[in-house]
């Protein structure tokens, strides 16, 4: 891609989503998960017959108790438990934007920057506040300095951390608190422009203001991209997502509208849940 | 909480109830927490306080050298001794020129006779090695060979004697039978002598046969250059001829040869003989200034011994005496005090043992003029470097030339400095510290003079060092790089132990492998025809500065690698994932993310490396070659097929044999002070390099 074209695919107009959110057309499906088996080491399943549509445009709740296989799903998704020699999907497909992504021909590293993740564990390079929102861009060959500028300053202002570092940007990334951190983390990961952001707990380690801003910023984000988030928080799935998918036990018992799920569910262990009789 | 917090929060409740009272067992009123940290606290002390000691102990013995050097320097004056070194600078030079332009004129003549000597080399090495080989059964065999003459002889006088037997005599039958008897044992002997001798005769020459076979021999002997076929076949023949047991005299071949080999020699010799005569008349020219020092050296040397005396006489004078004072013996006492009193402590007459040297002041003059003129006539004469043709040749008249630029600069400089020289003139301070830092002899036990100046240990040690780490830390860095981030399991099961257990290897070994297979191969590769281009190739010496320098590498490898691959592990796994959840591919995560993340755990390495090298000092002392001279920098990066000492090395070696106390040994104090502060400045710039670095 030429530096040209990079401009034009990062200006913020060209996004087409906001208006398929405004249609009252059917919703656009991004991720299909069909009939999914996975296991990290052979014969010990920890996902079993997911399926699952995640819309674009939306921001998508997995919830469920510990070790569930909320995140093992979550990676699966951009292909992170490929780092793992042993696990692998045992049976059914998951398509991203109609492509099967376990395809062979599939380019692992062609998906990872459409599916970008933030990390539970806010974790900037040791490097400085530019060069690690600068980075996605950089190892894409990306190396004009007005380009690069603008994409800095354009995923900063989108991850509300720009009026804060605007006149450090040349200092470390780890001499900001840990709320900044992570911002500055889901700035990293925008800027490359992905489909879809994949979060994983991305306020488990924060304070609650920080947790509130993070918050507000995924509701502004879904305007432009469609995003997964995994809670461990209730009130933040109600706040925060369209739909909620709940797991136990490596099955998704259901998923559905979140106000839906919290007031009405349909399952009798989706209730126990959330009403915080176990868990 | 401890209990004395709780005293002092509410004093007498608490110790009424007694309920919060320490009841554990005390002394000196110490708790057993308080022992324990005591314990642990001193033995930090303890490093601390040794790392003092060393400290102060070094700087002491190192910093009294510079009165003591001072006071040599002084001597070295005072004696005359720095005036007649002007001259013998100037001969030193002109020896350096005269030389390097005689190797060229040999190397020129010896050209043409080029085939024939390499094989009369090759013809040498095998017999050599003929003569090892078959040397134990050669003298079985000529053991036997005379054994068997005389078992011989034995055999023929038995067989008389029973022939010349007095049948009348009485004895007769006795004596026959005992006769008989002697002949049967000895012809048995005999023919036992005759198989072994055979049977030795068919071993040598299988001996014979395997020493002309084997490859190793042959390519020992022949060097770079094979000689043609025909005459290696020929050369067999020679070399039998030469190896059977019944003749002594050369083959007419290796004759011819040798023949040839002079006759050429001296056709070539013919030509260039004006290149030779002005060689000559160049070692010619220097003579009178020769002769000239020569004469006022041993002038010079009878006025240091003198100096060196009154500065010990009052010393002597006391340990006389104090002898006399716990003699045992009246008679023991009065020897010592008559040797007291013969010891005369009475300032030599300075200005009258350097009257000599004043008075030769024109003489010097005089002489050099002259030698300057015609050693620039001469020099003109000389054949040009397209005139020459072997490599040789041409390298050593391009150091001819510098070296004649030397000779001249010293000439002339040596002139301003002997008009200015008086032997009272004082030395100063920094003149004595200068002499150290930047002199360029380090001579020690000389009769002459012992100049310690740390120039020459300082380059060798520099050199290795640099040569060690330009090959050690790619080497070490990027395996480590590969084996933690690249390598498949299995592989980095096996590699990194196995470059681990060099660690293990201890450095006498490495020492000897250096020597013998190392240097051997390394010399062996210098001499590959195709490689001539390589600067310093082919290598005289086996133990070099580039042998050292690379064993070094090689022990700092482990060390490096080691500590690199902690640094890279200790790069949070976080940072991958990371990295790898951005599209970033395993390449790019571990050279924008992973290396950058570790570079100064691979910085601390480096230095860590850096120190092994410079202080490392049984290999340096085994390979290095330990010429104490600075480096000929005149044949530019071939500087490294140079034998050279280190600073490790000459404290490991000379600090056995010198009086503690000594100037020498202070000296070597000295050079280990310098060391330490290498130590420690590299240190401080590595601090600086990480601050720099952690900025970011
Ligand atoms: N690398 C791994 N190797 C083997 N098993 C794993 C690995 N990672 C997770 N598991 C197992 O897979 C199951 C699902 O784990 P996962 O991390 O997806 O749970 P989770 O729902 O994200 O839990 P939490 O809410 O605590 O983060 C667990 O039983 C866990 O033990
Ligand atoms: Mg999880």
């Amino acid at each position: 891609m030429s530096d040209k074209e990079k401009e034009e695919a990062l200006s913020p107009e060209q996004s087409p989503v906001q208006s398929s959110v405004l249609d009252e057309g059917p919703p656009q499906v991004v991720i299909e998960v069909d009939d999914v088996n996975f296991s990290y080491v052979k014969g010990k399943e920890v996902l079993r017959d997911i399926s699952m549509e995640i819309n674009k445009g939306e921001v998508t709740a997995f919830i469920g108790p510990s070790g569930c296989g909320k995140s093992t799903l979550l990676r699966c998704l951009n292909r992170m438990n490929d780092l793992i020699p042993t696990a692998e999907i045992t049976k059914g497909e998951i398509r991203i934007l109609g492509t099967d992504i376990y395809d062979p021909e599939v380019d692992v590293i062609e998906l990872r920057k459409h599916v970008g993740m933030v990390f539970q564990k806010y974790n900037p390079f040791p490097k400085s506040i530019y060069e690690n929102v600068a980075f996605g861009l950089r190892i894409q060959g990306v190396n004009k300095k007005s380009t690069l500028d603008e994409a800095v300053e354009r995923s900063l202002k989108l991850a509300g951390l720009w009026e804060e570092v605007k006149d450090r940007l040349d200092s470390s990334g780890l001499g900001l608190s840990g709320g900044q951190q992570q911002r500055l983390c889901i700035a990293r990961t925008i800027a490359v422009q992905p489909k879809i952001v994949l979060m994983d707990e991305p306020c488990s380690a924060l304070d609650p203001i920080s947790t509130t801003i993070i918050e507000e910023l995924i509701t502004e984000l879904k305007n432009e991209f469609t995003i997964v988030i995994v809670t461990h928080n209730m009130q933040q799935a109600t706040r925060v997502s369209d739909r909620t998918a709940y797991f136990y036990l490596g099955n998704l018992i259901e998923m559905d509208e979140t106000t839906k799920i919290f007031n009405n569910p349909s399952e009798k262990e989706t209730e126990d849940y959330i009403s915080g009789r176990f868990g | 909480m401890s209990s004395s917090e709780n005293k002092e929060a509410d004093g007498s409740s608490a110790e009424e109830s007694g309920q919060f009272r320490n009841r554990g067992f005390k002394i000196l009123g110490l708790s057993k927490q308080d022992l324990i940290r005591i314990f642990f606290g001193g033995n930090a002390s303890v490093a601390i306080v040794v790392l003092v000691l060393i400290c102060v102990f070094l700087a002491r013995e190192a910093f009294m050298f510079f009165p003591d050097h001072h006071h040599d320097l002084k001597a070295y004056r005072q004696s005359g001794q720095e005036y007649v070194d002007f001259a013998s600078d100037e001969i030193k030079a002109h020896t350096n020129l005269y030389s390097s332009l005689n190797i060229a004129y040999f190397a020129e003549v010896n050209r043409t006779a080029k085939t024939e000597d390499t094989i009369l080399r090759a013809y040498r090495a095998l017999m050599a090695n003929l003569e090892n080989v078959t040397a134990k059964t050669w003298g079985r065999f000529e053991r036997d060979l005379d054994r068997l003459e005389d078992v011989e002889d034995d055999l023929s006088d038995a067989k008389e004697d029973l022939e010349e037997l007095d049948p009348e005599a009485e004895d007769f039958a006795a004596k026959q039978q005992e006769l008989n008897q002697e002949i049967e044992s000895l012809s048995s002997e005999q023919s036992q002598l005759t198989t072994r001798v055979e049977e030795l005769r068919e071993k040598l020459k299988k001996e014979v046969d395997l020493v002309i076979d084997s490859e190793e021999v042959w390519n020992m002997g022949v060097g770079a250059e094979e000689p043609p076929a025909e005459s290696k076949a020929k050369l067999r023949e020679a070399v039998l001829l030469s190896a059977s047991p019944e003749i002594d005299d050369e083959p007419e071949y290796i004759t011819g040869l040798k023949a040839v080999s002079k006759e050429k020699k001296a056709k070539a010799a013919e030509e260039l003989s004006d290149f030779k005569d002005t060689v000559k008349a160049m070692q010619a020219s220097i003579r009178p200034l020769k002769s000239f020092q020569s004469e006022l050296r041993s002038i010079a040397s009878k006025n240091k011994s003198e100096i060196v005396s009154f500065s010990t006489a009052a010393g002597r004078k006391e340990a006389w005496e104090k002898g006399a004072q716990n003699a045992a013996t009246e008679e023991e006492r009065q020897r010592m005090a008559a040797e007291a009193e013969k010891v005369v402590i009475k300032e030599p007459d300075y200005a009258a043992l350097n009257q000599p040297f004043y008075e030769s002041l024109g003489k010097h003059a005089e002489l050099i003029a002259p030698i300057e003129v015609e050693m620039a006539q001469l020099y003109a004469q000389i054949p040009s470097k397209k005139e020459v043709q072997t490599k040789s040749a041409k390298e050593n008249l391009d150091r001819a030339a510098v070296f004649y630029e030397r000779f001249e600069n010293t000439v002339s400089k040596n002139r301003e400095e002997i008009k200015e020289w008086r032997h009272d003139k004082p030395i100063t301070v920094p003149e004595s510290v200068t002499a150290f830092l930047f002199g360029r002899n380090w001579i020690s036990n000389s009769s002459w003079h012992d100049f310690y100046g740390i120039l020459p240990i300082f380059t060798g040690s520099f050199l290795i060092s640099i040569i060690a780490l330009t090959v050690a830390v790619p080497f070490a860095v990027s395996a480590a790089i590969y084996v933690n981030q690249l390598a498949p399991h299995r592989e980095q099961n096996f590699i990194k132990p196995a470059i681990e257990f060099i660690e293990a290897i201890p450095s006498v070994v490495l020492g000897f492998f250096g020597i013998l297979v190392f240097g051997e191969t390394l010399r062996a590769v210098s001499q590959v025809e195709w490689l001539q281009w390589v600067p310093g190739f082919p290598m005289a010496e086996r133990l070099t500065i580039l042998n050292a320098g690379l064993l070094l590498a090689f022990m700092a490898i482990p060390t490096i690698f080691t500590l690199t691959e902690d640094a890279l592990n200790n790069v949070p796994q976080a940072f991958t994932e990371n990295s790898l959840a951005m599209g970033a591919s395993k390449l790019q995560t571990v050279f924008r993310v992973v290396v950058p993340t570790a570079v100064s755990g691979v910085l601390a390495a480096i230095l860590l490396g850096f120190g092994r090298i410079i202080g490392e000092t049984m290999v340096v002392l085994l390979v290095a070659g330990n010429k104490i001279k600075i480096p000929d920098f005149t044949e530019g990066l071939g500087v490294i097929a140079q034998p050279a000492h280190t600073m490790t090395g000459i404290i490991a070696q000379e600090l056995g044999e010198v009086d503690q106390g000594s100037l020498h040994w202070r000296a070597l104090f000295m050079v280990g002070m310098v060391l330490f502060c290498i130590s420690l400045l590299v240190n401080f710039a590595a601090q600086k390099v990480l601050k720099k670095l952690s900025k970011i």
